[in-house]
Formats: structure tokens, C-alpha cells, sequence
């Protein structure tokens, strides 16, 4: 069985914790949406509709549970089939995929 | 506050200016060249014939024969903003200029002045003048202002309170937020005609099902950004034209000319030896109309030779004979000179700068960023570091 899940990005979105009070400033390297199909595990199967060749590492990270906005996240570091390496993460907290260098 | 200037249609009014009588007539601007079909604004007459803007040019016809049409003229358009944007100026306000028919500027710094928000609002339709019916709509965040401009009646200006926002936003209908078509239609299909409606859906969801053009029309709809408007820097009133005693298509004597304005414009005591940022060439057409382009160095420059190579390329692009041939100076460096140094270093310093604030010119405020770390030892990869803009 198999899931798929499209999120919105949060560039423009969600405001970053560091934003500058006019909203200028913006993060570097920000979580973009991806388009990730997984197996009943949760591992990713498809990204942006190419196949996954090999889940090279997995990790994950939790952290600022402190405070009212809390980072639960799941990484893969995944090799498609065309070669291409791309991590990407489940945000349990937003309920979607997202790309990011990690 | 937030106040935001309207002018619909500011590019026939700019063509109409000094021609009132047409004004009583059927009109539309023509379709502009390389672009699709369609007409451009239309006057009270027009619409009231069923002609719209935008609709094609046939359909315009069919459904108002005596419609009249009239060539944009781009040039005259640039002029006529810029007037009305010194003009605004002059009585001290300071204007953040959207595209032409469309400015922002913030209130606060000359409340005092004028001893009210009432009476800045006031002023400023005067320095307008009645001929343009510009609408006016001030509020907290820059959407609420547009909108309450949208709203407001011509000479009229319109004050939405910070508290009220939300209340005068919500039966505004969906047309007022920049969407495209099909996402438009999306939202109608969806039953969502005011803004309100679009407010009830969680801001994620509306995202994820409908798309970031949805999203973005999403947080408009709750007031939009309120980031502070920034005043823009003058253009210079450097400017030089050569009129044809007959029009003129032949390439070699508009490139002549085109020299004789450049050396004409570095000779101008106003520019006082400082360096050229970017320029504006411009022509008005034998047809009726008129053609302008901008451009910015990739070096700030006095040179006849640089400034020669940069814009004379254009010359070919002007698509009909010319009657009038005219050069501004857009922007000037602050440099008089280029000091070159007998020892290496900070040289390249400079020419980093000057590159950044070239880049700056071309592509406006914003463009430029430095990389800050702000903690670089942090477990989220987007905490580790932020783009902010360079303006300095």
C-alpha cells in the first residue's frame, strides 16, 4: 500500500522564527514541497515522480518541543534511479513532504 | 498608515490629457504590439456600450461599432507619471510607485505636517489634480489599502481603521486579489465569491488543494503584508530631444542624432560630473504613438563610447519613422571619477560595490542579500543562516 502527499511550501507562508520584524529578511536553504509516494513503512518510494534507487541514510530530528511551534521530522537521504541524490522529509507537525539540502 | 493611489485606466487618461473633448467619445487603447489581441482601458462611454478592457479586439467591435481606437503611447504615459509623482513629492510625501496608475505611501511621516490623516489624504488628491480622478484608500497593511482604493469613488478617499480590516475585506469579491484566471474559476466552481469566504479556509489547506497562487491570494485576503513602504529615490530631470522637421526612418541618422543627444546630456552642468547609472531613450512615432526604453549600465559611466554602445543597439527596435528622438538621465552615480590605485587591494572592493549597486539599479530594492549565520550550530538546516537584503 502505498501514500501519497503533496505540501504547500512554506516559503510566503508560515512566518520563520528569525524574520526580521518587516518581514524582509527569509531563511536560507527553507523546506520546499515535494511530491513523495511511500510504502506502508513510510519510506519514500517515488520523489517528484522518479523512482527511488537506494535510502542511503535515515535520521531523525526533534526539537524545539518546548515551544509552540515544535519540529518532528523525519529525513531520507535518497538516490533516484536517475542518479540524482535528494533529501527529503515527513513533517509530522504540517502533515507533508519537503525537499531541503540537508 | 498605508495610503494607496488609484488611477484606473492611467494609460488612456496619460493619451487623453490635453484632449478633453474625446473623453465624451467611445474609446479604447489598441492592442499593443507582439502582444495578444486585446484592447487596453476604455473610457465611460465605452463601457457603457458593453465594451470592456481586455476583450478582444473583434468583439469590442462587434459589440460597440462606433468604438474609436487610439495608439498607446508609452512615452507620454512615462512622462505623465512622473509628473504626477513629482508632484506628489513636492508637497512632501514620499512615494513607493507600483506601475503606472498605482502607487503606495506611508501617511505617518507627514501627519504632522498636515495635522491629520484626513487632511495628508486631502492634499494628496489635490496634488493629483481632478482631471485624473485618482481613488484613494488608506488602511494598516498595503492589500486593504489597494482594495479601499479599488473601492472608493473617483477624488475620493476612503479610510479603513486597523480593527475594521477583516470586516471590510470580507464581502469584497475574489476579483479584487491578483489570481490567475483558472484559479479564479476554481474558487467560483468552490462557491467562494468574497473574500471572506476565502478567509474561512484554513490557510494550509487552501495551499496544498488549490496551489500557491491560492495561498498567496489567501493571506491577501487577510490584509496582506505590512511591511513599511519604501519612498523611492527621485529620478534625475536630466533630459535632452532633437525634433525632426520630417520623420525620420533611416537608422545611420538616428544613430547620429543618438550621438548628439549623448553629448549633449554629458555636457548638462546639472549632472555635475557624476557618473551615469541608467538612462531612458524615447520616441515619439509618426503614426501617433511613441516607443521608450530604459537601460542600466553594467558600469556607472560618463563615457560617450560605453553609454553609445549600451542604448544604440535599440535604435533598431523602433518599429516606425520618428518625429522626435529623446535621451534621459534616469539615475546618476554619486562618483564624480574613477580613481585607480597604484597598489592592488580594495580595488576590488570597490568594483564589488559597484557591481552590487548596478545589480541594485536593474533589478530593484531587494535583489541584493548578504548571507547571515544566525546559528550555524543549530539541527533545522533553514535556522542556520538567512538572506537579508543589502539597500545600502
Amino acid at each position: 500500500m502505498s501514500s501519497m502527499a503533496r505540501v504547500a511550501s512554506v516559503e510566503g507562508g508560515d512566518r520563520h522564527p528569525y524574520a526580521t520584524s518587516q518581514g524582509r529578511a527569509r531563511a536560507l536553504n527553507a523546506p520546499r514541497a515535494a511530491l513523495v509516494e511511500t510504502n506502508a513503512a513510510g519510506v519514500p518510494v517515488f520523489i517528484n515522480r522518479q523512482q527511488v534507487a537506494l535510502v542511503r541514510e535515515e535520521w531523525r530530528v526533534v526539537d524545539r518541543w518546548w515551544t509552540e511551534e515544535p519540529v518532528y521530522r523525519r529525513y531520507f537521504d535518497c538516490v533516484l534511479v536517475g542518479g540524482q541524490a535528494v533529501v527529503v522529509f515527513h513533517d509530522a507537525v504540517r502533515g507533508g513532504w519537503f525537499g531541503q539540502k540537508a | 498608515m498605508i495610503a494607496c493611489l488609484l488611477i484606473p485606466g492611467f494609460e488612456l487618461r496619460a493619451v487623453l490629457a490635453g484632449r478633453e473633448e474625446l473623453r465624451e467619445r467611445p474609446l479604447a487603447l489598441e492592442p499593443l504590439p507582439n502582444s495578444e489581441n486585446v484592447i487596453g482601458p476604455v473610457t465611460a462611454k465605452a463601457a457603457e456600450a458593453g465594451v470592456r478592457p481586455g476583450m478582444r479586439l473583434g468583439e469590442a467591435l462587434a459589440v460597440c461599432p462606433g468604438l474609436c481606437l487610439l495608439e498607446p503611447d508609452p512615452a507620454r504615459v512615462e512622462a505623465e507619471w512622473e509628473h504626477l509623482l513629482r508632484r506628489l513629492e513636492d508637497v512632501g510625501i514620499s512615494v513607493e510607485p507600483e506601475e503606472p496608475g498605482c502607487l503606495y505611501f506611508e501617511t505617518r511621516h507627514v501627519e504632522r505636517l498636515y495635522r491629520g490623516l484626513e487632511q495628508v489624504l486631502e492634499r494628496a488628491l489635490l496634488a493629483v489634480g481632478p482631471f485624473w480622478e485618482p481613488c484613494l484608500g488608506a488602511a494598516a497593511r498595503r492589500f486593504a489599502a489597494l482594495a479601499a482604493a479599488s473601492v472608493a469613488r473617483g477624488g475620493q478617499a476612503l479610510i479603513v481603521p486597523e480593527r475594521e480590516t477583516e470586516e471590510f475585506l470580507a464581502p469584497l469579491p475574489i476579483e479584487l486579489l491578483p489570481l490567475p484566471a483558472p484559479e479564479r474559476e476554481r474558487l467560483h466552481e468552490l462557491g467562494v465569491r468574497t473574500i471572506g469566504q476565502l478567509t474561512v479556509i484554513p490557510g494550509g489547506a487552501a495551499g496544498e488543494r488549490l496551489g500557491k497562487e491560492v495561498r498567496r491570494a489567501w493571506e491577501l485576503a487577510r490584509g496582506g503584508s505590512a511591511a513599511r513602504v519604501q519612498g523611492r529615490v527621485p529620478a534625475s530631470e536630466i533630459a535632452e530631444s532633437i525634433v525632426f522637421p520630417e520623420a525620420v526612418a533611416n537608422e545611420l541618422t538616428l544613430r547620429r542624432t543618438f550621438s548628439v543627444l549623448v553629448e549633449r546630456l554629458l555636457a548638462r552642468p546639472e549632472r555635475g560630473g557624476r557618473f551615469v547609472r541608467s538612462l531612458a531613450l524615447s520616441a515619439r512615432l509618426a503614426g501617433g504613438g511613441s516607443w521608450r526604453r530604459k537601460t542600466t549600465l553594467r558600469q556607472p559611466s560618463a563615457e560617450r563610447g560605453r553609454i553609445s554602445a549600451a542604448l544604440s543597439s535599440k535604435l533598431a527596435e523602433i518599429p516606425s519613422p520618428v518625429l522626435e528622438l529623446g535621451l534621459e538621465l534616469e539615475t546618476l552615480a554619486e562618483e564624480t571619477g574613477e580613481q585607480l590605485q597604484l597598489a592592488a587591494g580594495g580595488e576590488l572592493e570597490a568594483k564589488l560595490a559597484q557591481g552590487l549597486k548596478q545589480v541594485r539599479t536593474s533589478t530593484g530594492s531587494g535583489s541584493v542579500c548578504s548571507v547571515v549565520e544566525v546559528a550555524p550550530w543549530s539541527r533545522i538546516p533553514e535556522a542556520r543562516a538567512l538572506l537579508v537584503p543589502r539597500d545600502e
